[in-house]
């Protein structure tokens, strides 16, 4: 065997062995969610029977009676889940956005410290302010209300850090002094120009506000109440501690099922417009 | 279509918060500028009055203030003091969009995300004009620039050359009252660049306007502008006609930076003999014309050490024996001319020969001699480095 083929059977398993790595990896992830669909098609007498790869014929049975649950609201809840995760994730990105915009593109008196006071807020989680933010939403008399799981939102210091770094690499002064030339005001330059070069950016953290907001639990928890304010995790925690004697395993499946369906569509309709590059031939790099 | 005059215009950075323009330039380029409480001074006593559809061309090396003067007009950087006028009217706190002005970038900044005819459009779109009236100006425009194939693509799709087509195009649509450009064709390639040159002195023939052109390429300068504005460390070193500033340089920074090859400085003495003057250097004495003997006598100039400047085509090939004597250390063909690199009076003296004079090629480690004519020697003073002449 000469050094070129003994090269080309060295590649070739290494190869193997990473393709198997890869695939195993790929039914890790991938064998849960196939598991939950196969459980959403299964009564609940056939779930308490076991384990199965096939799937049942209930698939529609059980969304028939999750979405016509008498005690649990599903679809109001994903309208509920679906207003908050919207009008958050927008507001989010536009605003830290042009947060970003200003310390980028702006000079003026107590910049860095105004960029460092938001890196520090950065770094207090949630939950050390909960208290006391509830707490004032309460006296506000904003609980069971929309507003106080929605304006918060608007200071995303994790957000704004990620379009500032953006907006580094992309976005060249001289575009914005070019509109200005031309005529252009300040918002008008910062929604016209630089909002679609900032699009592929926009639409990452458009998913990542979707997913967290969709996924929120916590402030959502201890704000909300009324039945027909709740969120899609709140009933999903209801859900595990209703009534056994009604309880329907199948109905559950289907509700999991149903709430991790927008964050699939919002990926898929936003992951078009993560294009790289969109920025190329504006200026000579 | 406007007289522009800078009185007195001044631009200092502060020191703290003022980051984008120190970002640019790194502080080690800038330390030839005046540092003061106040922040970096970038340009100083800037006084010009420029008339009406004049072509004035700001040159100087990379950190003069050139540019920022440029931005100053623009509007796009804040005047610290003096007056900033655009046909009689005091433009100093004027928005930039206000000023009637268009600008075409280094390194074009255009919209990326719009097709060509909509970064053309974009100006005249803001200001609300008619659809057709849109589509006649950028039509005409790309007419003039070549560019009406394009007008579907995006900037991307584009070459270096085309896009800053588009960015002129953009700027012309619009028939402002001032056209700034600053350093427009430095990201073009040799061949473009002259092409680009070329397009430009004939856009001007087509539209009437005021041009301000940046440039570090003295090329550029000399066969742009109707007046060339030298700048260095922020302050204006002199402004005059391409031949003015080439025959007659205010100083030796001038007289360094205009001109290709760099002209050949001498430490030389200035005699004074009744109504004549001559320079003298290893022994050579030259006696300088009558114009320039008048000069100095105006200026009731007496004998003294100068740094005496030659430029390299000024030089001539002397018999052995005569002239000064030097060494060639390079000899460069370039064509129609052989540059030769030598060492004579201690200096780098550069001496360009035309290739039909010489016979044959003088070689490395040649001797030769070499000479001048009155005609053509510039004496600057050792003091303050000014052209004792003017």
């Amino acid at each position: 065997m000469n050094k070129s083929e003994k090269g080309r059977l060295k590649l070739m398993i290494l190869r193997v062995i990473v393709y198997i790595i890869l695939i195993f990896l790929c039914v890790l992830c991938l064998f849960f969610f196939y598991l939950m669909v196969i459980n959403a098609s299964r009564s609940n007498a056939q779930l308490s029977s076991g384990f199965t790869l096939i799937p049942k014929g209930h698939f529609i049975d059980n969304l028939v009676n999750a979405w016509t649950d008498a005690s649990i609201n599903i679809p109001r809840g994903m309208l509920n889940s679906l207003i908050i995760a919207l009008v958050s994730a927008v507001l989010t990105t536009y605003f830290s956005a042009l947060t970003a915009y200003g310390i980028h593109v702006y000079d003026f008196k107590g910049k860095t410290a105004v960029f460092t006071f938001i890196m520090a807020v950065m770094m207090i989680p949630a939950q050390v302010s909960a208290l006391g933010f509830v707490q004032m939403m309460n006296k506000m008399h904003l609980n069971n209300n929309f507003l106080p799981l929605i304006v918060p939102s608007i200071a995303a210091p994790v957000v704004f850090f990620y379009m500032k770094q953006y907006m580094e690499s992309v976005l060249p002064l001289e575009i914005i002094d070019a509109a200005r030339v031309d005529g252009s005001g300040e918002f008008y330059t910062f929604n016209k120009i630089v909002l679609p070069i900032m699009k592929p950016a926009i639409a990452v953290q458009m998913i990542f506000s979707f997913v967290s907001s969709w996924n929120n639990y916590f402030i959502p928890a201890l704000l909300l109440d009324k039945a027909e304010m709740k969120t899609v995790p709140i009933m999903i925690a209801q859900l595990r501690s209703a009534d056994y004697s009604k309880f329907d395993m199948g109905k559950v499946y289907m509700f999991i099922l149903l709430a991790i369906l927008p964050v699939m569509i919002v990926y898929i309709i936003l992951s078009k417009s993560i294009i790289r590059g969109v920025t190329a031939g504006s200026v000579k790099g | 279509m406007a007289e522009v005059r800078l009185v007195n215009i001044k631009k200092v950075y502060p020191h703290a918060g003022g980051t984008r323009k120190k970002k640019k330039d790194a502080p080690e380029k800038k330390n030839n500028l005046q540092i003061t409480d106040e922040g970096v001074v970038a340009v100083q006593e800037f006084s010009l009055d420029i008339a009406d559809k004049e072509f004035i061309v700001l040159v100087g090396p990379s950190g003069c203030g050139k540019s920022t003067t440029l931005r100053m007009v623009a509007g796009l950087e804040e005047i610290s003091g003096g007056e900033l006028y655009i046909d009689g009217e005091l433009m100093n706190n004027v928005a930039p969009k206000d000023r009637d002005i268009a600008m075409v970038f280094q390194n074009y900044a255009l919209y990326p995300h719009m097709s060509v005819f909509d970064n053309m459009s974009f100006s005249l779109r803001l200001r609300k004009k008619p659809k057709n009236e849109i589509e006649e100006k950028v039509t005409q425009a790309g007419g003039i620039l070549d560019i009406m194939q394009y007008m579907d693509r995006r900037p991307a799709a584009l070459s270096g050359g085309q896009r800053q087509r588009v960015a002129i195009g953009r700027a012309i649509v619009r028939a402002p009252k001032v056209m700034l450009m600053d350093e427009p064709l430095s990201n073009l390639d040799a061949k473009l660049r002259n092409e680009m040159r070329a397009e430009i002195i004939k856009l001007r023939e087509r539209i009437d306007t005021t041009f301000i052109y940046v440039t570090h390429d003295q090329t550029e300068a000399m066969t742009l502008g109707d007046r060339i504005v030298v700048m260095k460390d922020g302050y204006i070193q002199q402004i005059g006609t391409p031949q003015e500033v080439f025959n007659h340089p205010a100083n030796l920074f001038v007289a360094g930076f205009i001109g290709m090859p760099v002209m050949n400085f001498f430490d030389a003495e200035l005699i004074r003999e009744g109504d004549k003057y001559f320079v003298e250097l290893e022994g050579m004495r030259v006696e300088l014309s009558a114009r320039k003997e008048a000069r100095l006598k105006a200026n009731d100039v007496q004998s003294q050490p100068v740094t005496l400047g030659v430029r390299p085509d000024h030089t001539e090939l002397a018999e052995p024996g005569t002239g000064i004597s030097a060494k060639i250390e390079v000899s460069e063909m370039m064509g129609a001319s052989v540059h030769l690199h030598v060492s004579a009076a201690g200096r780098d003296v550069i001496i360009i020969v035309p290739t039909q004079e010489a016979d044959e090629m003088p070689a490395m480690g040649d001797q030769i001699n070499f000479t001048f004519s009155g005609k053509v020697a510039h004496v600057f003073s050792k003091e303050d480095e000014r052209n004792l002449e003017l």
